[in-house]
């Protein structure tokens, strides 16, 4: 076998061995060669020496590598081929991985997006997802929250459903393997990350494919290289945007002020003001009181010279309130340091190659006790057993875990608690603070939580070529994903007096195991030198089966133990079980006449489990065409290379079965409810026999351009999805006692286009370096169709309002026929009346509480849409809608030398966010909730013009902000200053002599900056805003070396 | 190596197609295969009361007595929407948002009429050991649908009516116009007298919290007087109270000589409870304790100035407690020799320097729950019928028959005065005056009980009592509840109640 294997010629085949090199004269390493037309292939060892096996007849081989132009070389019977690869766009010459295989782009007749993985390098990312913001046009990424290991949202063409349009997520296939995202994966493990967009490149995964695919290829090894690289990186993660609220003092002067006037009308209220409250005088320096606001006497007033503050009384000047001022922001963030370490090997000779990594990340947040953990392995290895078969494995594990303590709590309880809450007692002891959300520290620590994820991948395939051009490669996987929860909540005063001793404690064990096996048969054959076919037929079978178990318990005796074991009483139990199977046929075949013109078909039959059982199967067909424009002999007028130009178009249907349970088409009657102790059983889910596939039909035109011999590369697409038989959540009437059924309605149309340009600025030959690139997309997404239900176009819910477009009363919002989904209805805050005499000459307000409807200066004058002098529900107007209408970045790298220095951005517009964390802390909405330092500039006295209402406790009383007010609908448009990244790579004479082939280190600033009017911390999410973890800046040191 | 290659082709063609995709639910039971047998049906019974529990842990006593003159604002003032009720302001939009009276839709109690229409439609096609099972179960759902349509053309006035379980999403099937009040009355006692025919015993349950035969009778009585007042019904559907009355009180029950003891926690399923809609512990998830007496309790923030007494007697606080709670107007009005009195409410008083003191704040006492490691949880069954409906059910079916109704309403004080009944035994006066007692015992009896805004409207005194309507006489639409916008959002064939509009 080594003997067939090494020494030529076997069976009718040629050895060509040669070398490789750069236009500087520089060996290149890692370039693959392979045959055309055929499956083979080999790479570049550290010398850039190849040698490569090729059968008899085969007359062309193919040399490409990543940043160079691929090279195809006849070998006219040659047995030696040296050849030199010119600097290349990575563009139009990429290979690209599609879904069972690779295309170069040059050939690709479909909108697939690559990404460009230098954005992986510098940012130590805790979910690889978020690299995708801003780097590919038309995948909208938005991060909702800065904990640590959060995955963002990512959403394709705008997905493709009615009432969930965030939750439409794409389809996530990591070497094969499907998954729900990218959570957990090491980003330095992963190779290349492409997103297939239309629905022909994603018919050959036929029915979760409406919603996008995002492929994952993970490192493997390179024959003839090794490489062992060793990186770390230190991240600061401090807190960019945060709230100002407002100081103890403003708190203690507006608080009791509003208190006061609320007293005139309801004088049950006035009692607050003694109360042991917020700005209560009723609070002393024991630790029977969460405040520490009290009148100044004898026995207090040492406290002023440790640092408590003192105010006079605002409504009885004659008296001193003293108070301490903690801020609770102060108290509950921090700067985050986390450490990132990965250490990974690959090579490899031409009989064998293998890749290993491992990789540890220990994420702080900048919110106490939040962090995220992460260690990951992988192996990867391929084995030429025959000349003609190659099997491999790859095996990558990952456990994850964190101490289950939620940012946005921590978030919302900064600007919940009042400046004025004890933070100790005086004798240093942390106080509880005020019953209900209390002091966090004190009760973050009275938790012990414990979440471990651990993911299991492992794959073992082959590659069989039963004749030359017939390959034959089965691959079968299992993946397994393992949670473990458990959480105890130890013996906590809620509130200074009240001792909660309940001691609840829960486990957890999520299961979930999945069996995939493939089997795909390629054939691909050059005839003539001219035409080029790739046909293939293939089978996946896909069988996933989740398994839970939980348990509660309470009242352990002690605080000692947090596990189960201790808890004295059960509460409840749990367990199930779930299975579901998707099975289908797929078949592809791309046909080009010398890469001028191609054509595309693909198709897939599948069926799965958890369809009505009127409709397990369903038929998802795709076709493109391209056209090389620049390959026609007439554009040989222009100088050669100045411009080539692809034209391409592509239909296709898709299928989605997303979101839907894997029983719920039968219904479903829920068990472990009781009542009386009796074991009830309760119908939870109405079944649904027709459901069905959803049905997405994509139309797309692009084209790539490239210009000055690649210097300038645009893609650009069009496209329009109309989607059927939505798999929707109906909201059914009231008068059915059930919330919704699951059901096939309407049609929803996507209709966007993407843009993507990439240019090196200077000439190839230039030592100086600049590349810029930009993308954007626009999405628009509206309603075509709903089923009929004898309302104005089949409306389902909304909202019934004035609407100016008719002159009349009408159903607006909710989901109805030529709207789309997401529109926001508010009050319109025209101003706010300077005087009392201002307010009386305005409309009467039905919406103010109680009988007496008088409005006062400081009070919101509201825009009263129909005219008729009377503010009511009827008065609310359009906001906005809650989904980006573009998204999009820029980036740019200059390189010099060694010297790399890097920027990207990213943008989204068109979103408004209702900002109620804002709205809330205006004024008083209930209670004792701390508030902004915009309250300072509210509505005092007669004659004051302002944009903020007067201060009133509460806000229920006088109806200025909750009622919903057009101020806090703010657009959430953004530009983010996302990364910086200053990189040098060490001249190579230097690190040859401490050993190191290559030694590279860099600083970068993450997250640095979002240029944005948004009020709130992160303006990348619509809808509504209850309060966010900030997105933490993170200042990056990093270090890459290789030996 | 080829042949191996062919025999995974075929295997992989040779697939078979649907079969392998037809999956059973392992951890669920889906449509297919349940109502096959008597555990079946005896399950889903109780999962009919489970969802009873979830209007009854609020929206019970918010439509029944939360708009009364009963209720008003506790010490944090007029906060968290509760203003709504008592302040008579509700409307369409306001209605069906108001998150901590829980939701005021029609929508949870449309899902114990599918609960009941889905026994009604299957249970009789099960083979059961003994047809007095299965008769139970039909009747307890007949009696179900009866006593939930009739809460809620009391409150909506008409309704959809819906009399088979939901099976399809068809829009214009589910889409239903309003059925007339006279309609859906006429359906109410033709599913009572099914009802009444199908018990297999004239017993109460064990732990009286399920429907049985007297419990349907005092549902009966309660429904036929309500017609006999509202829809012109008369002396024949007095009769009939009067007879289904008399009727109920063969069972077992008696009024238990300490009036506190019917309400105690440990005291649940008592010989003078009729129905009660159970809530037990670990049963039931905070969302669905009883809300209406979280809010009433008091909070955490105690006023450190209080009676140790006082202090004592709270216990452990409601998480958020002092929303609202009986007005003073209505606390001061019950005699101090009435028992009824210290377990309905009780009121704290700050101590301020010397002896003097301030009223701070009326708690609700008698669903106070019980407290559970350290914290309050609101887990009182909530009592539809006791014997004292029965009692003054009859006082008041018997005045409108010209009758004497003292025996009854006698025997309510004795057992309210004890050792004092001799001040306060009643003498009947003229029919008006009989009826002002009445109202006015019951009152005292069902404080909280969510009865008080159905009696005001059965003894027309609505704008003459609430403080918030007074001054609003003649606008009989508030008599009936907005239908909240979000359910005419999604019910295009169903119309506002006038006056709403």
């Amino acid at each position: 076998m080594i003997f067939f294997a090494t020494i030529a010629p076997v069976f009718g085949q040629t050895l060509i061995i040669g070398t490789v090199k750069n236009i500087d004269g520089e060996t290149l390493p890692g370039v693959t060669i392979r045959v055309k037309g055929q499956a083979t292939s080999v790479s570049t060892d550290d010398e850039g020496g190849y040698s490569i096996q090729v059968p008899q007849g085969s007359q062309v081989l193919v040399f490409s590598s990543i940043g160079f132009q691929e090279q195809e070389i006849i070998i006219e019977g040659r047995t030696t081929i040296n050849v030199v690869l010119e600097p290349g766009s990575t563009l139009l010459d990429d290979v690209v991985v599609i879904g069972y295989g690779e295309q170069s782009r040059q050939t690709i007749t479909t909108s697939i997006s690559k990404l460009d993985t230098r954005v992986l390098e510098n940012v130590p990312y805790s979910n690889a997802a978020s690299a995708l913001q801003g780097t590919l046009p038309g995948v909208r990424v938005q991060a909702t929250t800065g904990q640590p290991g959060a995955a963002p949202r990512v959403i394709v063409r705008g997905g493709t459903s009615i009432n969930n349009p965030n939750g439409a997520t794409p389809l996530y296939i990591v070497d094969g393997v499907f998954r729900d995202g990218m959570n957990d994966i090491n980003p330095e493990d992963i190779e290349s990350i492409q997103v297939l967009k239309d629905a022909a490149a994603t018919a050959i995964y036929g029915s979760r494919a409406s919603n996008g695919i995002v492929i994952i290829v993970i490192k493997s090894g390179k024959s003839g290289r090794t490489d062992v690289r060793y990186s770390y990186d230190l991240s600061l993660s401090s807190m960019d945007i945060g709230y100002e609220p407002l100081s103890a003092k403003d708190f203690v002067y507006f608080q009791r002020l509003g208190i006061a006037a609320v007293g005139e009308k309801f004088p049950a209220e006035l009692l607050k003001l003694s109360g042991e409250l917020s700005v209560g005088t009723g609070n002393d320096l024991t630790d029977r009181t969460a405040y520490t606001t009290q009148y100044l006497t004898e026995e207090n007033q040492h406290k002023l010279n440790q640092g408590w503050e003192s105010i006079a009384d605002p409504t009885d000047p004659s008296k001193t309130i003293i108070f301490n001022n903690t801020d609770w922001q102060n108290v509950l963030f921090r700067t985050g340091v986390s450490h990132n370490h990965n250490i990974a090997a690959s090579g490899g000779s031409e009989k064998a190659t293998f890749s290993t990594s491992l990789g540890y990340l220990n994420n702080q947040g900048i919110a106490i006790n939040t962090s995220y953990k992460r260690l990951t392995f992988s192996l990867n290895g391929d084995v030429k057993i025959k000349d003609n078969l190659d099997v491999y494995g790859r095996l990558m594990y990952s456990n994850s875990s964190n101490n289950g303590t939620s940012g946005e709590n921590i978030f919302l309880w900064a600007m919940g608690l009042a400046p004025t809450a004890k933070y100790t007692f005086e004798d240093g002891s942390l106080s509880p603070g005020p019953p209900g959300n209390g002091n966090p520290e004190y009760r973050l620590d009275k938790l012990d939580n414990k979440n471990s994820t651990d993911n299991l991948t492992m794959v073992v395939g082959g590659k069989w070529h039963i004749l030359p051009d017939l390959v034959f490669e089965p691959q079968v996987s299992r993946f397994t994903y393992t949670t473990d929860a458990r959480s105890f909540s130890g013996a906590y005063l809620n509130g200074p007096t009240t001792l909660i001793d309940t001691r609840s404690a829960s486990s957890s064990h999520v299961k979930r195991t999945q069996h995939q096996a493939d089997a795909v048969f390629s054939y691909n054959k050059s005839f003539m030198d001219s035409h080029n076919l790739e046909a293939k037929l293939g089978f996946a079978y896909f069988e996933t089966v989740n398994q839970s178990l939980n348990a509660s318990g309470r009242g352990a005796a002690s605080d000692l133990i947090p596990t189960l074991n201790a808890a004295a009483e059960m509460v409840a139990i749990g367990g199930q079980e779930s299975k579901q199977v998707v099975a289908g046929y797929f078949s592809r075949i791309n046909y080009d006449y010398q890469q001028k013109y191609m054509v595309s078909l693909n198709g897939r039959y599948d069926g799965a489990s958890n369809l009505g059982n009127n409709y397990k199967w369903g038929f998802f067909p795709g076709v493109s065409i391209g056209w090389n424009v620049h390959k026609e002999h007439f554009w040989n007028a222009l100088p050669e290379g100045l411009l080539s130009f692809k034209l391409r178009a592509s239909y296709g249907v898709n299928g989605n079965i997303g979101g839907l349970g894997p029983y719920q088409a039968g219904g479903q009657y829920s068990v472990g409810a009781r009542y009386g102790g009796n074991p009830a059983i309760v119908n939870s889910i109405l079944a649904n026999p027709d459901l069905q596939w959803e049905q997405s039909k994509t139309v797309d035109v692009g084209s790539d351009i490239g210009l000055f011999n690649g210097r300038i590369n645009i893609l650009f697409d069009y496209y329009r999805r109309i989607t059927d038989n939505l798999i929707t959540s109906l909201t059914l009437p009231h008068s059915t006692g059930f919330g919704s059924i699951a059901t096939n309605l309407g049609s929803l149309e996507n209709k966007g286009i993407e843009f993507d340009i990439t240019a090196n600025l200077l000439p190839k030959t230039s030592p100086l370096k600049w590349d810029i690139s930009f993308n954007a997309a626009r999405v628009k997404s509206k309603v075509l169709k709903l089923p009929e239900n004898g309302a104005e176009n089949n409306r389902i819910g909304g909202i019934y309002i004035w609407d100016p477009n008719k002159g009349d009363y009408a159903w607006l919002g909710g989901i109805q026929e030529g709207s789309p989904v997401g529109n926001l209805y508010a009050y319109r805050q025209l101003g706010i009346y300077t005087t009392d005499e201002e307010a009386l000459q305005g409309p009467t307000d039905m919406l103010v509480p109680g009988a007496n409807k008088t409005k006062y200066g400081g009070d919101v004058n509201w825009f009263d849409t129909d005219g008729n002098g009377v503010i009511d529900e009827r008065d609310r107007v359009y906001m906005g809608n809650i989904y980006p209408v573009w998204t999009g970045g820029l980036g740019t790298s200059i390189a010099y030398k060694g010297i790399t220095v890097l920027l990207r951005m990213d943008y989204t517009t068109g979103h408004t966010i209702f900002n109620y964390r804002r709205a809330s802390t205006v004024t008083q909405m209930s209670g004792d909730q701390n508030l902004s330092q915009e309250v300072l500039r509210s509505w005092q006295k007669q004659g004051d013009v302002t944009d903020i209402p007067r201060f009133v406790w509460a806000d229920r009383l006088a109806g200025n902000i909750n009622r919903g007010n057009s101020e806090y609908y703010e657009p959430g448009d953004f530009l983010s200053l996302r990364e910086v990244t200053i990189a040098y790579i060490l001249p190579s004479t230097l690190t040859r002599r401490i050993g190191m082939n290559n030694l590279r280190v860099n600083v970068t600033g993450h997250n640095l900056h979002y240029f944005t009017n948004y009020q709130g911390v992160i303006p990348e999410d619509g809808d509504q805003d209850m309060g966010r973890y900030p997105m933490p800046r993170n200042i990056i040191f990093g270090l890459q070396a290789s030996f | 190596m080829k042949k191996a290659g062919l025999f995974i082709l075929m295997t992989c063609l040779s697939w078979s197609c649907t079969e392998n995709l037809m999956l059973e639910p392992v951890s669920e039971i889906s449509n297919a295969n349940f109502w096959k047998t008597e555990d079946d049906a005896t399950a889903g019974l109780y999962g009919m009361y489970v969802r009873l529990r979830v209007p009854a842990s609020s929206s019970f006593f918010c439509w029944g007595e939360g708009r009364s003159d009963i209720m008003g604002p506790s010490y944090l003032g007029a906060v968290a929407d509760f203003n709504l009720y008592y302040d008579n302001a509700l409307n369409a939009t306001n209605s069906a948002v108001t998150y901590n009276g829980g939701n005021t839709t029609w929508q949870n109690l449309y899902s114990i009429i599918h609960h009941a229409n889905l026994i009604l439609r299957n249970v009789p096609d099960i083979t059961f050991r003994s047809d007095a099972t299965k008769n139970d179960i039909l009747a307890q759902a007949y009696t179900m649908r009866a006593y939930i349509y009739f809460l809620m053309v009391k409150t909506w006035g008409d309704i959809p009516l819906v009399v088979d379980p939901i099976e399809s999403v068809d829009p214009l099937t589910t889409q239903k116009v309003r059925t007339p009040v006279s309609e859906i009355f006429a359906f109410i006692k033709e599913d009572l007298d099914r009802a009444l025919e199908l018990y297999p015993t004239a017993n109460l349950t064990e732990d009286r919290n399920t429907w049985s035969k007297p419990a349907a009778n005092v549902l009966k009585a309660d429904v036929f007087l309500w017609t006999a007042k509202r829809l012109n019904g008369g002396e024949i559907d007095l009769n009939v109270a009067l007879t289904a009355l008399n009727d109920a009180e063969q069972s077992d029950v008696v009024l238990l000589d300490n009036f506190a003891d019917i309400f105690e926690y440990t005291n649940k399923g008592n010989k003078e409870i009729i129905m009660a809609v159970n809530f037990s512990e670990l049963e039931v998830t905070l969302g669905t304790q009883r809300r209406e007496s979280r809010f009433m309790y008091i909070h955490p923030a105690i006023p450190p100035n209080i009676s140790p007494w006082a202090k004592a007697k709270i216990g452990a606080p409601s998480p958020n407690g002092g929303y609202w709670t009986p007005r003073p107007e209505i606390c001061d009005q019950f005699s101090s020799e009435d028992q009824r009195k210290d377990a309905s409410f009780f009121q704290i008083f700050t101590q301020n320097e010397g002896d003097d003191s301030t009223f701070y704040a009326t708690l609700a006492y008698k669903f106070r729950g019980t407290v559970v490691g350290g914290s309050r949880v609101f887990l009182d069954d909530v009592v539809l019928y006791r014997y004292a409906d029965i009692l003054l059910l009859r006082a008041e079916v018997k005045n409108a028959l010209g009758l004497d109704p003292s025996e009854d309403i006698n025997a309510i004080r004795q057992r309210a005065y004890g050792p004092y009944y001799a001040d306060h035994v009643f003498v009947p006066g003229s029919r008006e005056q009989n009826d002002e007692v009445i109202l006015q015992e019951r009152l005292f009896e069902f404080l909280l009980e969510g009865k008080r805004w159905w009696d005001l409207i059965r003894f027309e005194k609505v704008f003459d009592m609430v403080p918030s309507l007074k001054d609003r006489v003649g606008q009989n639409h508030l008599l009936l509840f907005p239908i909240p916008e979000v359910t005419l959002a999604l019910e295009p064939l169903v119309t506002q109640n006038s006056g709403y509009n």
